[in-house]
């Protein structure tokens, strides 16, 4: 089958030169940081950003893709490009990958929802534009020393990234089969006792599944004080003994006996929904409520979170060093602190996000629009969260505690 | 058959030869039925949980029949038709361009003896045997060095990779059973140029062909990690967004995605059937 070489090398060459497009000449990293507002915009206006977040959810792909994206064109005339992943880890390789090519201008992120250790890797590896949150016009409305917004898991922000949404764990049961659920860790574990086969947990590394495991490392510790602070060998190794024991004694009373654990937080909710286990937990409570909604739990789907405390943490933006669209990624996650696109995302209706903003900053009729929002009957209430919450372990202290279950536990 | 073109294909060109050789299209039909059956069956659960919503154990059939899943994958914001057109051209554009590089590299691994031919079957074969993620990293490094990556001409140049490997395998085995001396007889009889490639090289050959791009275009529509790292994740395919919906634990949307993903495959196999059956009743009417 001849094929003239001429098609075949025009054929090439095109392929190859479709990308190559041009460029406007971007703001400089200092203009970034020092430059008013309204030149950041100006720059940004007419652009797009592409805004790299965790993808599994409808309700926030049509609320990303939707008002907010519909918002940002009014408001700056910039169009979002929603890029949906499995998982966020994708996200930071994406950039080490961009780093170790030698890309340092035009990098595929302009803005990606992080939080932890994949803020930890990234900014440790100086990856991430810095110095520009605080100066943000809406970075007002934030409490920038609260140290549950200062401290991303133990590693200090340092205006890398931009606050978004406030998360606290909770555990979900169905009031249908649980009249009670016991509301302490301790009775909590003796509940497992007493119930041999309905419960398990998913297994770290699995984000939920380690917060669980931490919970019941504070636990044995006798309180969160025993593990906060930097990364102690000592401490954790005092701490370790007695909660991965009580975790290996846990285990015939498990669901299988232990000899399993679902490996990641979708098939610990699939058992709950089908009866096999009698709780699933979230780092993010208003998963219940979207998952009553979208048919994925019981009607019956109710929330509590321990009475002696409560991980809580929160998830930011943050533009990556190479980002194409800096200036417009910074104009978005202005738009996301505002109390307006705050106030949208936090109604369950759209997704029911908690707000990142201090209701003490905003005008009285603005909080007021806050604590008037409708709960979903499956998310446990924001107060009994927020009485309960405690700090997150920093980063060192989680991947210590999960190395230890996968060791110990989980073999 | 050369030693070369006994490997991979012999089931494909077994496949051609066998419709080919078919006295009647009943044992065709209900081969291709049966095929049909398989590739569907374990698909109807996928289906189901695509229709219902809130399906709990016990019970056993959904309780109540629900659209919000196909509702919200086909909503604009879902990014879901973009992303079924976006798969479509790739996989089309993947399965062109391997069809062009690799139907001729086919023929000349099966009709001409040259030096250093043994070397290259065992690098027409590498592709298959070395880790596609391995591959896929090196290539986005270098595609993001040249501005290709996180682009769709990246995407379809890194799916030519595994795509390659079968057109050539597929066309080297057509081309083996394919007796040039039927163009020398047609010529001979006075056929024109361009009546010998109407009448006798192509439609022996299609078949084959089709064959070829058949699996050239599955290949390339069910790439994931490829996809992935050489597409930055700014070229979402169906694979891409079905994986973002598996791993969040949505049956009801990951059922409609993945019923959308198969559909381009089935419609390719039920085309490509067709072509075999056409090219069996021709060979029933010449015979």
């Amino acid at each position: 089958m001849p094929i003239p070489r001429r098609i075949v090398l025009g054929l090439l060459a095109g392929a190859l030169a479709l990308p190559v497009a041009a460029r406007a000449a971007p703001l400089s990293e200092d203009a970034l940081r020092t430059a008013p507002f309204e030149t950041i915009v100006e720059a940004a206006r007419g652009g797009t950003v592409n805004f790299f977040l965790w993808g599994g959810d409808d309700r926030i792909n049509a609320y990303v893709s939707g008002p907010l994206a519909e918002a940002l064109k009014a408001e700056y005339g910039i169009t979002l490009n929603r890029v949906g992943v499995a998982d966020t880890a994708e996200v930071v390789n994406q950039i080490l990958s961009e780093q170790e090519a030698g890309v340092t201008d035009g990098g595929a992120v302009d803005l990606v929802w992080i939080n932890g250790e994949n803020f930890r890797t990234l900014k440790t590896g100086g990856l991430l534009l810095c110095g520009y949150a605080e100066r943000l016009p809406n970075a007002r409305f934030v409490d920038w020393s609260d140290p549950s917004i200062a401290n991303d898991f133990g590693t200090p922000v340092d205006g890398c990234e931009v606050p978004w949404s406030k998360a606290r764990f909770a555990l979900a049961y169905d009031s249908a089969r649980t009249a009670e659920p016991p509301k302490t860790m301790a009775a909590f574990l003796d509940w497992v006792r007493a119930n041999p086969g309905r419960f398990t947990y998913a297994a770290p590394p699995d984000f939920n599944g380690s917060a669980f495991v931490r919970h019941v490392f504070m636990h044995a510790a006798g309180g969160a004080e025993a593990l906060s602070g930097p990364f102690d060998q000592a401490r954790f190794d005092a701490a370790a003994e007695k909660a991965y024991g009580l975790l290996d004694d846990l285990e015939p009373f498990l669901w299988r006996e232990g000899r399993t654990y679902p490996t990641d937080i979708a098939q610990l909710n699939q058992l709950f929904a089908n009866s096999e286990v009698d709780f699933t937990f979230n780092y993010e409570p208003t998963v219940f409520g979207a998952g009553v909604a979208d048919g994925r739990f019981p009607e019956t789907t109710r929330s509590f979170a321990f009475d002696d405390g409560t991980l809580a943490n929160t998830s930011y933006v943050a533009v990556p060093f190479n980002a194409a669209n800096k200036a417009a990624a910074l104009v978005l996650a202005n738009h996301l602190l505002s109390p307006a696109e705050q106030l949208r995302k936090a109604d369950p209706a759209v997704w029911g996000m908690a707000t990142a903003l201090d209701l003490d900053r905003l005008t009285p009729a603005e909080a007021e629009a806050f604590r008037a929002l409708p709960r979903h009957p499956a998310v446990i209430a924001d107060e009994d969260l927020a009485d309960r919450a405690m700090a997150e372990l920093s980063a060192d202290w989680l991947e210590a505690i999960e190395k230890g279950w996968i060791e110990r536990v989980g073999r | 058959m050369t030693a070369f073109g006994a490997a991979l294909p012999r089931r494909a060109g077994a496949l051609v030869r066998r419709a080919a050789a078919r006295p009647q299209g009943f044992a065709a039909r209900s081969a291709l039925a049966l095929l049909l059956v398989l590739l569907v069956a374990p698909f109807l659960p996928v289906v189901v949980w695509s229709v219902t919503r809130a399906w709990f154990y016990p019970a056993i059939v959904p309780q109540t029949l629900d659209l919000s899943a196909w509702t919200s994958v086909f909503s604009a914001t879902s990014g879901v038709p973009a992303a079924l057109g976006r798969s479509v051209l790739i996989a089309l554009s993947a399965t062109g361009l391997a069809m062009l590089f690799g139907v001729p590299a086919g023929r000349a691994l099966a009709l001409h003896r040259f030096p250093g031919r043994r070397l290259v079957e065992v690098l027409v074969l590498a592709p298959l045997v070395v880790p596609p993620l391995a591959v896929a990293m090196g290539l986005h490094a270098v595609f993001l060095k040249i501005g290709l990556a996180g682009t769709v001409p990246g995407v379809v140049l890194a799916h030519i990779i595994p795509t390659l490997p079968y057109v050539i395998l597929v066309s080297a085995s057509v081309f083996s059973a394919f007796d040039t001396g039927l163009e020398d007889q047609a010529r001979s009889l006075g056929a024109t140029p361009s009546q010998v490639l109407r009448h006798v090289t192509v439609p022996l050959l299609a078949p084959g062909l089709a064959v070829a791009a058949l699996f050239a275009f599955l290949v390339s529509w069910s790439q994931y990690g490829l996809t992935l790292l050489v597409g930055s994740g700014r070229v979402p395919t169906m694979p891409l967004i079905l994986m973002q919906f598996v791993t969040a634990g949505r049956q009801d949307v990951a059922g409609a995605i993945a019923v959308l993903t198969v559909l381009p495959g089935v419609l390719a196999l039920v085309l490509s059937a067709r072509i075999l059956a056409a090219a069996a009743a021709r060979e029933r009417t010449t015979s």
